[in-house]
């Protein structure tokens, strides 16, 4: 589904991701986990095709490259990123945000848009599963939302577009444990065999909620470590010191404590 | 240019004189001016299209002149005198010149002394007391400039009675292409506890200028909303001097300025309060596109004995273009106690991260834009209570559907 190589992402020059390889297939959940400052927000933007970057390397999903895309464009392919601080759009009603969004790829898609009145039905499906209220729809978008709001109108959001891949970016980071269960159960409900997942964060909790298929160290913008999800069990309780500082140039080294 | 008759000459603007320092000096040496030419049924085809579909009272001027043809004079509701300005000036019965020349310390211009020797007809609205008219009264300029006279000169004068209230909605439009203008002048006179909604669409071909004057006293406990639309015109000049001479008159002055190509979209605000405790708000936004520049020059002027003022002055701009340019001035003179006065003005450039975000969203590009700069304008269209006239108005700004 989701194949990067070697990609590499700095800004006026400064290095950022250097040299990342990941294989998402059809359906898998993996969990991107990693000190701050290891690029793990620049994966996601990089995937999302934010401005600003000197990019590198190849990053294809279902065989398309996404790399040459601009976002929009990487939204009608299917990617969706879930921003670690969602923007908040004044004066721009939730509601047509939302059914402008989905038009927007179906258009891009020669799909045929969905009426007002239809819509309706898709926006209360994907409330309902974040438990939001009514009066959500008709407020501004992210406009004066709490922290928690914010996250939850993410995933709503991605059950909306309903992408290929989703790229959830430190979705866990500022909920209270209530929001987090919430939240975690929406991306629990949208798992199917079509959709991958990459989840980003920095802790193992989100992870007790979302049980992820692989788990993968960023450090210095390359993925360092690959292992099943004790791996985050391990990252818990022993932090990341083992992989930073780590000399990245010489992998033959062995990690003490990380399993092999 | 033709001479003007008045009897002290009166000079042309100079760039020094910082009402007239954005306009195209050399766009106002080009308009001429003279008697109008009376015209009846001659409004060209496609301007119809262009006027907002109010129905009601309608009165269009076509170069300085009432079109009888095109307006609506008939079934007029009770207690609302409506005719044309000309007529109205030979009525004895009816004290238009009380309503003119009103002592607003409004300072007088050539477009202005232009205006009061050519522009002799126009509109004349007359709400008796206590009437509270519910249809909108619609007034349409219309300028189709000729080789002789390419400017226009047309007056409407306001008049509300005691405690009535009314809603007038001043489209100016131009019809044809080639270079001139029009030159409106609007005298509003809102007698005790009257209330006026009062919105003016300025729409003029891009090849014309329009020079906009309103001039407004206020008695006691009467409320004027003003909301203006500044769109259309290469120089599009819409300026409102208002007079709060009675004791708690509040006024509430907004406006949209919406420019792209070379245009320069100019509103020249001031509000004077002799009174004690009133309350006034001006609220201006604009967007600017290309090389278009936008200006705002707002004054608050707090007499002696204008004790208990409340005011406030909001200006902000988008800029859509690095060569487009916004200038604001806030200009405050207080001379009374106990006021309270805010201001504060604006300049930004479109949300880099609200787009970014609406683009991961699928939605295009230029659709991103569209949707933050409506966002940015909404303010200004969405509280009218005008169906046919918030459509007009998101139909001009192509967020038709929004």
């Amino acid at each position: 589904m989701l194949q990067v190589d070697d990609l590499t992402a700095s800004i006026g020059g400064t290095p950022i991701l250097r040299g990342l390889d990941l294989d998402v297939g059809a359906g898998e959940v993996h969990a991107i986990m990693g000190p701050n400052g290891s690029g793990k927000s620049t994966f996601a933007h990089a995937l999302a095709g934010r401005d600003g970057y000197e990019i590198g390397g190849a990053a294809t999903l279902n065989e398309v490259d996404l790399l040459d895309m601009e976002p929009e464009a990487r939204a009608a392919a299917g990617v969706f990123v879930g921003f670690q601080y969602p923007v908040e759009i004044p004066g721009v009603n939730h509601m047509y945000f939302l059914r402008t969004a989905l038009n927007s790829v179906r258009r891009a898609r020669g799909e045929t848009e969905i009426g007002a009145r239809d819509f309706l039905a898709v926006a209360q499906e994907a409330m309902d599963l974040v438990e939001m209220k009514q009066d959500f729809l008709h407020r501004a978008v992210n406009s004066g939302f709490s922290g928690g709001e914010k996250k939850r109108n993410e995933i709503l959001q991605m059950a909306v577009m309903q992408p290929r891949l989703a790229v959830l970016d430190e979705t866990d980071s500022g909920l209270d444990i209530d929001a987090l269960r919430i939240v975690a159960s929406g991306v629990n409900a949208l798992r199917s065999p079509e959709r991958s997942m990459i989840v980003i964060t920095h802790y193992q909790r989100l992870l007790e909620y979302i049980k992820p298929d692989f788990v993968h160290v960023l450090v210095d913008g390359r993925i360092v470590k690959s292992g099943d999800h004790t791996l985050a069990l391990h990252l818990e309780d022993h932090g990341y010191a083992d992989f930073v500082n780590h000399d990245l140039d010489a992998p033959d080294r062995p990690l003490s404590g990380a399993a092999t | 240019m033709t001479t003007v008759a008045t009897a002290s000459p009166i000079e042309y603007p100079s760039r020094h004189d910082e009402r007239w320092r954005y306009a195209p000096h050399d766009l106002l040496g080009r308009l001429s001016f003279g008697p109008p030419s009376a015209s009846t049924g001659k409004l060209p085809g496609p301007i119809g299209a262009q006027i907002p579909a109010l129905h009601g009272p309608l009165i269009v001027i076509v170069n300085g002149v009432v079109d009888e043809l095109c307006s609506n004079l008939t079934a007029l509701p009770d207690g609302l005198r409506l005719s044309t300005l000309a007529d109205a000036s030979t009525d004895p019965a009816v004290p238009v010149a009380a309503h003119f020349n009103h002592d607003v310390d409004a300072e007088a211009d050539v477009f202005m002394a232009l205006n009061t020797t050519f522009g002799v007809d126009g509109a004349f609205v007359d709400v008796a007391e206590g009437q509270q008219l519910d249809a909108p009264i619609h007034i349409v300029d219309v300028a189709i400039p000729d080789e002789t006279t390419n400017t226009s000169c047309s007056g409407v004068v306001i008049h509300l009675g005691t405690g009535s209230s009314a809603t007038i909605i001043e489209t100016r439009l131009g019809g044809s292409d080639a270079f001139g203008g029009s030159n409106t002048r609007t005298t509003i006179t809102l007698d005790d506890h009257s209330t006026l909604e009062h919105i003016v669409l300025q729409d003029m071909p891009s090849t014309q200028v329009h020079l906009g004057r309103v001039e407004v006293i206020q008695q006691a406990g009467s409320t004027l909303r003003a909301r203006s639309f500044n769109l259309g015109a290469i120089y599009g000049r819409l300026a409102y001097d208002v007079h709060l001479a009675g004791a708690g008159a509040q006024t509430e002055l907004s406006g949209l300025y919406h420019g792209a190509g070379e245009q320069t979209l100019d509103q020249q605000i001031t509000v004077i309060h002799t009174a004690r405790d009133c309350t006034s708000r001006q609220s201006y936004r604009g967007v600017l596109d290309d090389e278009s520049a936008g200006v705002f020059n707002g004054g608050i002027d707090v007499r002696p004995g204008a004790d208990g003022t409340d005011a406030e002055q909001h200006n902000d701009n988008l800029l859509l273009s690095n060569r487009a340019e916004a200038n604001t001035q806030p200009r405050l003179e207080i001379l009374a106690d106990d006021v309270a006065c805010k201001h504060g003005a604006t300049v930004g450039q479109l949300d880099a991260n609200a787009m970014y975000y609406l683009r991961t969203r699928g939605i295009p590009a230029a659709d991103a834009r569209r949707l933050l700069v409506n966002a940015f304008a909404a303010q200004a269209v969405d509280d009218i209570g005008i169906d046919a006239v918030r459509t007009w108005i998101r139909g001009r700004l192509g967020s038709a559907d929004a």
